[in-house]
């Protein structure tokens, strides 16, 4: 594969486009970034450093207090454990519910098949709101479980979608030739579609982290236990300015200082950050459907 | 093709409609002995006290109940408020933040307790306030137990320092300010030979008009009134005072001869302080415990001279030559009790007995202070805080703070400032709030609450605080204010003033 | 579609509200497709009951909703909040905010999104290709709190460093978080920085499978490289972007709460007042939940149509489509 690659590159006008692509997604990459990495230097800056420098990208003075201050709290240590346990679990489930319900919608022969889709495209762009769908979980009896986190965000319709166009491309030979080996759609979909699938699967999985990751919603309607709180909850209570305590001229309490507020945002994104490489590696494999196909 | 799946949609609805019915059936069976009192309530720290901790067990010792706290992060609380409204397992108390619309609507519809006849029977609960009771209720009814918070709170704070260098003295009058802003400008108050300096530090605003922010107070000072005021046997609003007019002239002098930051209508008011501590602005007009704060700062950054930065003023002198107070609304919120959970009349006298407990003098200094002996020492009468106490401790005890309602006067212990500079400031600060008191405009308004306020007030009052802003940068002029103000009144504005006087005339 | 098609079609659609007539035609049904309905079952479940279920609470747009009373109990007002909502003096403003904002969005982040995942697709160096993909999602990660106290921080007036090296180049201060005129590009740009490298996983996920075979025939036809990013990389990436904008469209409404919300000042809230504001406005500040949802069910219903027009324009060019 390389060499043919290497062969359809080599012209001076595509090694000139290479250059300038290279210097440009460069660019990209570090415009991206740059802003990321003041966030790592402010947590580890002091609070004169952050309040006289209005932009940097290395600490003068380093301090590890703020993370110091945040990993003391035997909460924050507790709901990081919890955060990534959750989002784990949470979305190897979400995936294959999703991935069940795609499948079956991938085939144009299924009856039935576009007033499902159209009834699930209609929940992209209506929901029922805050209160009944809080209404819904109560009355499931999901409050004060991590289910509550994980099931009313179970499918993402969209993520439906994009999955199950993506089982449609797949080349329908290979599926003629499970059958003739006398495997049902059930078996098909677990050994032959679900393995050739792992680009698309990956993209979602990271979707899926991400989104009950970042939640910040759910556990604060739905669990009323403190001790069961995930990161987002103390991310939100230290980066949204209290409003109400200054109207208030509630004063007696300092705003969470700068770096402990990045050194919050620091420790909850690195985790979700770190997952990615691994999946990443799944992304490249995506390749090799073309070769299987030929 | 959209007509099938609606179909489809409906039969699924009307599935899903036998299910719930079928679901909510399960009520649950209520003792009249009150075992373990539930209790929501925000917390404003970083962290939620953690259930069973050292105060917790104390206070339960105190009123002789179980407390089962559900704690919700203070920045989501209407939210997390209305849900549980919607829902039917609730708290036996809920700490309400103020008279929001969303608990008017509540509070109206019968989801709280009218307590105005219970409160005098309980000791503690008999309030020393009556007049912020009335302005805590909901046109004299009363539907919570307030959390009283000091009256008189502004405070000019100014770089002590700069005023000896351009050789002033903390201002009095509104003048004097507007002096003191300008020499803070134009005099080199750093002495570092540089234009880098102004005068006063203004943030962007959370809240809307009449929200005690500086411009607010500004107008007070110059007889606006305080958000409401009484004009020929009439209550309207201070924006439609003639003073108000004047005050916002005043206001856009500072502003247009670069006295104030310039980025007053988008600074982050959570690094109010910063400009003040880097020596680029002098002046904050807020409440007297932000000088606490900085001094607190300043201490840590340099604990050798610290004492030679703040300088702390009183409410001023308006150009009329009267002073005209600004107080806050003396409360902060109150302690409701919703009918959903405390059903009988039997349940809700046992809830009281236990809040009269929770406001007791016994029980007051540990939701004031936390405990003796480990989070503070006692030196007389004042409580001495003991830094050693591990943090999530002292989370804990701002945290249990907002359980206290001291509707009979502070009941904790005032804190022993660290060294004699501080107590000084503090008991400086003291005295003018007690002189100042005399002198306090207190909103006419407070009690009554207007139907159409609830329904539009919101709307209404971000026309006139956005048009005030508007105005201040030049956008528009003092005509297209005064335009505003009538926009306010044509789109509910004026319903809103005869409903408030009518509340009014029938008290 | 032609007429035979959709005879078909409206006779699939009819078995899912059964009609004891063709009780027998939907046995054979589902005893050969047992397997598929069986997986579809989980899924089916879920959208019941955490999707549809939910929906009853749309009533609450015709009544005055106070959440103690509940949903059964508030009363009903009809077409009230609708009335209202059209004849706002705020009306015309919000729906012309919320389309330039979501025209931008459509004509610039979207392209955009696509430009760079092809520019990632032809970079050869694997190692760099994986580092700048997993540079340009960070941003993704990061809250539209911190993304807006990072604008406040780089635009702030007079010490900012874009708005210093503005003032470099043009040699004039420009106030761009109060200038009205400035309102759009900023969230704009805060939209592409944020959300343009996230975006590019799905096209980068489609290109992923593009068929190699396709580009070794176009190489021996004497493609060059840009012939062959235009005739076979994107006609092979086609389906998946016609479906994201089939979907965008259903968002033209929704220019998202919380970004809009925090670049927001006294100054331009003129220009920076949309629905979703307004929504949280009426529905958090204003207690007034059945005005909000009676906001919201107007975006909805303008997004089925907008969704279903696009996947029927879609189709007829002989796209895909959603379905």
């Amino acid at each position: 594969m390389a060499a043919s690659n290497l062969s359809r590159f080599n012209t001076p006008a595509g090694r000139a486009f290479d250059v300038v692509n290279v210097a440009l997604l460069v660019v990209v990459g570090v415009v991206a970034l740059l802003p990321f990495v003041y966030v790592i230097a402010g947590s580890f800056a002091t609070e004169a450093e952050l309040a006289t420098r209005s932009f940097f990208v290395w600490p003068e003075t380093f301090s590890i207090d703020a993370y110091r201050a945040i990993f003391t709290s035997p909460a924050f240590t507790r709901a990081l454990v919890t955060t990534i346990l959750v989002t784990a679990v949470g979305t190897t489930i979400q995936l294959l519910l999703t991935a069940a319900m795609a499948y079956p919608l991938s085939k144009s022969n299924l009856p039935g098949r576009r007033v499902i889709l159209s009834l699930v495209v209609f929940t992209m762009v209506f929901s029922g709101g805050m209160i009944p769908t809080f209404l819904v979980v109560k009355d499931l009896g999901l409050l004060d479980t991590y289910w509550a986190l994980v099931l009313p965000m179970a499918i993402n319709p969209f993520s439906l979608i994009i999955i199950k166009n993506f089982f449609q491309q797949l080349p329908a030979e290979l599926e003629e030739s499970a059958k003739i080996d006398g495997a049902n759609e059930l078996q098909t979909l677990w050994s032959v579609i679900l393995p050739l699938s792992k680009p698309v699967l990956a993209t979602f999985a990271l979707f899926y982290a991400v989104g009950i990751w970042n939640d910040f919603m759910s556990p604060l309607l739905y669990l009323n236990d403190s001790s069961m709180w995930t990161l987002q909850m103390f991310l939100r209570q230290v980066t949204v300015a209290t409003d109400l305590s200054i109207v208030e001229g509630d004063t007696t309490q300092l705003p969470p200082a700068q770096g402990i507020k990045f050194a919050v945002i620091v420790v909850a994104t690195l985790p979700i950050l770190l997952f990615y490489p691994f999946l990443q590696k799944h992304f490249a494999k995506g390749m090799l459907i073309g070769a299987v196909k030929g | 093709m959209t007509r099938h799946p609606s179909r489809a949609a409906l039969a699924l609805l009307s599935a899903g409609a036998l299910t719930l019915t079928g679901c909510t059936a399960a009520a649950e069976a209520e003792t009249v002995e009150l075992k373990t009192l539930s209790i929501m309530a925000p917390y404003l720290v970083t962290n939620a006290p953690q259930p069973d901790n050292e105060i917790e067990q104390a206070l339960e010792e105190v009123v002789d109940t179980d407390l089962d706290i559900t704690w919700v992060p203070n920045s989501s609380y209407e939210d997390k408020t209305n849900i549980t409204l919607a829902g039917d397992d609730l708290p036996h108390v809920m700490v309400i933040q103020g008279k929001t619309p969303g608990f008017v609507k509540n509070a109206k519809a019968g989801a709280f307790w009218d307590l105005t006849e219970y409160l005098d029977e309980y000791p503690n609960l008999s309030t020393s306030f009556p007049e912020v009771q009335k302005a805590a209720s909901i046109n004299d009814q009363v539907f919570g137990i307030f959390r009283a918070r000091d009256v008189m709170r502004a405070s000019v704070i100014l770089r002590k320092d700069w005023l000896q260098n351009v050789g002033l003295e903390a201002p009095e009058t509104t003048d004097d300010l507007y002096e003191i802003a300008k020499a803070f400008t134009e005099r080199d108050p750093d002495g570092n030979g540089q234009a880098d300096t102004y005068g006063i530090i203004i943030p962007k605003w959370p809240g809307m008009i009449g929200s005690n922010s500086p411009y607010d107070v500004i107008e007070t000072w110059h007889g606006a009134g305080n958000r409401w005021t009484e004009r020929d046997g009439e209550l309207v609003p201070s924006f439609m005072t003639e003073e108000f007019l004047e005050a916002v002239q005043y206001e856009k002098q500072l502003i247009d001869e670069g006295l104030v930051n310039p980025d007053y209508a988008t600074f982050d008011s959570a690094k109010w302080n910063e400009p003040f501590l880097n020596g680029n602005g002098g002046i904050i007009i807020d409440v007297h415990s932000r000088a606490g704060q900085i001094m607190g700062l300043l201490k840590q950054s340099d604990p050798e001279n610290f004492d030679r930065y703040v300088e702390i003023s009183g409410n001023l002198v308006g150009p009329d030559g009267d002073l005209h107070a600004h107080p806050t609304a003396g409360y902060s919120g109150f302690l409701a009790v919703p009918k959903a959970k405390v059903r009988t009349e039997e349940q809700l006298r046992a809830v009281l007995e236990v809040l009269d407990k929770l406001n007791s003098e016994e029980a007051g200094p540990i939701l004031n202070n936390g405990i003796e002996g480990v989070t503070y020492e006692l030196d007389g009468d004042l409580a001495v805080g003991n830094d050693d106490a591990p943090q999530t401790l002292k989370d804990d005890v701002l945290s249990y703070a907002q359980l206290g309602t001291n509707v009979t006067g502070f009941q904790g212990y005032r804190p022993k400032q660290a060294s004699e500079y501080e107590q000084e400031m503090y008991d400086k600060r003291l005295e003018i709030e007690q002189a100042d008191l005399e002198f306090a405009e207190f909103d006419p308004s407070a009690p009554y609450v207007s139907e159409t306020y609830v329904s539009k007030g919101a709307q209404l009052d971000v026309i006139v605080s956005d048009a005030r802003i508007q105005y201040l940068a030049g956008q528009i002029d003092l005509a297209g204010l005064e335009d505003a103000v009538e926009r306010w009144r044509s789109a509910g504005g004026d319903q809103v003033i005869s409903e408030i006087n009518e509340l009014r005339d029938a008290d | 579609m032609t007429l035979l098609e959709k005879t078909a079609v409206e006779s699939t659609e009819s078995i899912v509200v059964p009609e004891a007539r063709r009780r027998g035609g939907i046995r054979t049904h589902v005893t050969q497709f047992k397997w598929l309905y069986l997986l579809l079952i989980p899924g089916a479940l879920y959208f019941l009951v955490f999707r549809y279920w939910p929906m009853f609470g749309a009533v609450i747009a015709f009544k005055d909703y106070v959440p103690f009373l509940g949903i059964a109990d508030s009363a009903w007002v009809g077409f009230q909040h609708f009335e209202d909502f059209f004849s706002s003096p705020d009306f015309p403003r919000l729906l012309a905010n919320t389309l330039v904002l979501a025209l931008l969005s459509l004509v610039i982040a979207f392209p955009l999104t696509i430009v760079v995942a092809l520019l990632l697709n032809e970079l050869r160096l694997m190692l760099l290709k994986r580092s700048v993909q997993t540079l340009i999602y960070i941003p993704h990660f990061l809250s539209w709190t911190v993304v807006a106290s990072l604008t406040y921080l780089l635009f702030a007036l007079d010490v900012g460093p874009m708005t210093q090296l503005i003032n470099g180049l043009l040699g004039t201060d420009i106030d761009f978080l109060t200038d009205p005129a400035w309102f759009r590009p900023l969230i704009v740009l805060q939209d592409i920085w944020k959300n343009t490298g996230w975006g590019t996983i799905i096209f980068l996920a489609a290109l992923a499978s593009v068929d190699q075979e396709q580009y070794e025939a176009a190489i021996i036809d004497g493609a060059g490289r840009f012939q062959r990013v235009w005739h076979v990389t994107l006609p092979s990436i086609m389906p998946t972007i016609v479906v994201m904008l089939v979907l965008q469209m259903g968002q033209v409404l929704n220019t998202g709460f919380e970004q809009i919300y925090l670049m927001t000042n006294a100054l331009n809230r003129q220009v920076a007042d949309v629905f979703d504001t307004y929504v949280y406005f009426m529905g958090i500040t204003q207690g007034s939940y059945s005005y909000s949802t009676a906001v919201g069910l107007f975006k909805a219903i303008v997004g089925v149509v907008l969704i279903f027009g696009a996947n029927w324009v879609a189709r007829r060019f002989n796209q895909t489509g959603i379905f």
